[in-house]
């Protein structure tokens, strides 16, 4: 049996209900997440008595400690799990003759999937999904476009990374520079860019003379891809190779 | 001119829903003759073209055919992302409970619901309507007719009736006699 503590990224789930913190439960009847295990026990699908609490709480309390800015909302999300989960293995636990109560989901622990408004919810979607294939007038003389994603062809995000990559491994590491030294503009090193290429297709790397530093790779590669975009600049495939041209 | 032709060059620059007695104001005519005038329209401009006539938001707007969607959707802007279910949760809750306050919606879930709120106001699907007098003056919230046309809904109406005992009862103090107007409020 394990338990420990993972980084939280995100306080709010899909449902809506703020997630108690990402502990991980490991045993052999069971393995994933507190909210997880909440939602099996409470569905009746795992065996509460095969899972050991301690751990679960120490773990929980390894988190408080650990984490100086706490979100409580999670604390107290992670605290009302586990306060359930002890107080049915503990009508398991002891012997009594009174039936274990059935729990009274909506009011005690809302479960939003299950919840009256459901139907609503969807007829609502299908009416925003058909809403959706309706365009209306639009206020101003100059309505938002959407820019239609250039094509460049077989060559794919993974091939201009690794040019880039290739780039940047070849470069020397960068000067210090005063703070308030102006650097050149994107447009300027577009301008740059522009005239070292040639009709002929080459090698990012063959453009430039001489050394460059990592922070000149950053500005070539990023005037390179504007370039493109503008239609200015075409790449291809060649290999292994990425090369680009004037166009 | 026509009735028709009237109409039609109303609703071709209006950019919002043109409501049927602001149509009736302006051509000085009876409701019942520009619903009919509408109607006429609506069937001349279904049989061709790439234009239909639409009721929505309790009004009338001219809107582009479905079949037209993927086409003038690659040319517009796409449209804002879907709302996650538990934010649709909190917007099916104010559309049915309207005018209702944040602890009130809370109260329904069970759990908080601050962030599905601060999201659908600022999409302009529910806003501000008053204040309710209890301890605090908490804040009422109620649907926009932005919501309306966004889930393609002529008027709250047209949802559907909930089974009452389904709902959850808040208090039996709530309701519209309490409703404080928001300038009331701040004053």
């Amino acid at each position: 049996m394990r338990s420990k503590t993972a980084e939280s990224s995100h306080a709010i789930t899909p449902i809506g209900v703020v997630a108690p913190p990402p502990i991980l439960v490991q045993t052999p009847a069971f393995e994933g997440t507190l909210a997880a295990l909440f939602r099996c026990v409470r569905d009746r699908k795992v065996d509460l008595m095969e899972v050991p609490l301690e751990p679960i709480c120490q773990a929980y309390l390894e988190y408080l400690m650990d984490s100086p800015e706490t979100n409580l909302d999670e604390a107290a999300a992670a605290l009302t799990v586990l306060a359930y989960l002890l107080e049915r293995k503990a009508w398991q636990l002891l012997p009594s003759e009174d039936i274990e109560p059935e729990f009274e989901e909506p009011a005690a622990l809302p479960d939003p999937t299950g919840y009256a408004y459901s139907d609503v919810i969807q007829l609502l979607l299908g009416g925003h999904e058909e809403r959706s294939k309706l365009f209306f007038r639009t206020s101003g003389p100059d309505p938002t476009l959407y820019e239609i994603p250039y094509s460049v062809g077989e060559v794919t995000i993974g091939d201009l990374a690794r040019a880039f990559e290739n780039l940047i491994r070849k470069a020397e590491p960068d000067e210090i520079d005063v703070l308030s030294k102006p650097r050149k503009s994107l447009v300027e090193q577009m301008r740059v860019v522009l005239l070292c290429l040639t009709k002929e297709f080459r090698p990012i790397t063959a453009l430039f003379v001489g050394a460059y530093t990592r922070n000149d790779a950053v500005y070539w590669f990023l005037s390179l891809l504007e370039l493109i975009r503008l239609k200015q600049a075409a790449v291809k495939l060649e290999g292994e190779e990425v090369l680009f041209a004037k166009k | 001119m026509t009735l028709v032709d009237q109409l039609e060059a109303l609703l071709f620059v209006s950019e919002a829903p043109a409501k049927l007695n602001d149509l009736a104001r302006v051509l000085n005519l009876a409701e019942g003759q520009i619903e009919q005038g509408l109607e006429i329209l609506g069937h001349r401009i279904d049989g061709a073209g790439a234009i239909k006539l639409v009721k929505i938001a309790g009004g009338y707007q001219l809107a582009t055919k479905s079949e037209f969607s993927e086409l003038v959707g690659s040319y517009m802007k796409p449209q804002k992302q879907r709302l996650s279910r538990s934010i649709m949760e909190v917007l099916a809750i104010v559309a049915y409970k309207q005018p209702i306050t944040n602890g009130e919606i809370e109260v329904i879930r069970g759990v908080q619901s601050d962030y599905g709120v601060r999201v659908l106001q600022e999409r302009n699907l529910i806003c501000e309507v008053g204040r309710k007098q209890t301890p605090g003056r908490p804040i009422l919230f109620g649907t926009t007719q932005q919501f309306l046309h966004q889930f393609n809904l002529d008027g709250l109406t047209q949802l559907p009736q909930l089974e009452v005992d389904a709902l959850p009862v808040l208090s039996a103090d709530n309701g519209q006699e309490e409703l404080m107007s928001t300038e009331e409020a701040t004053a």
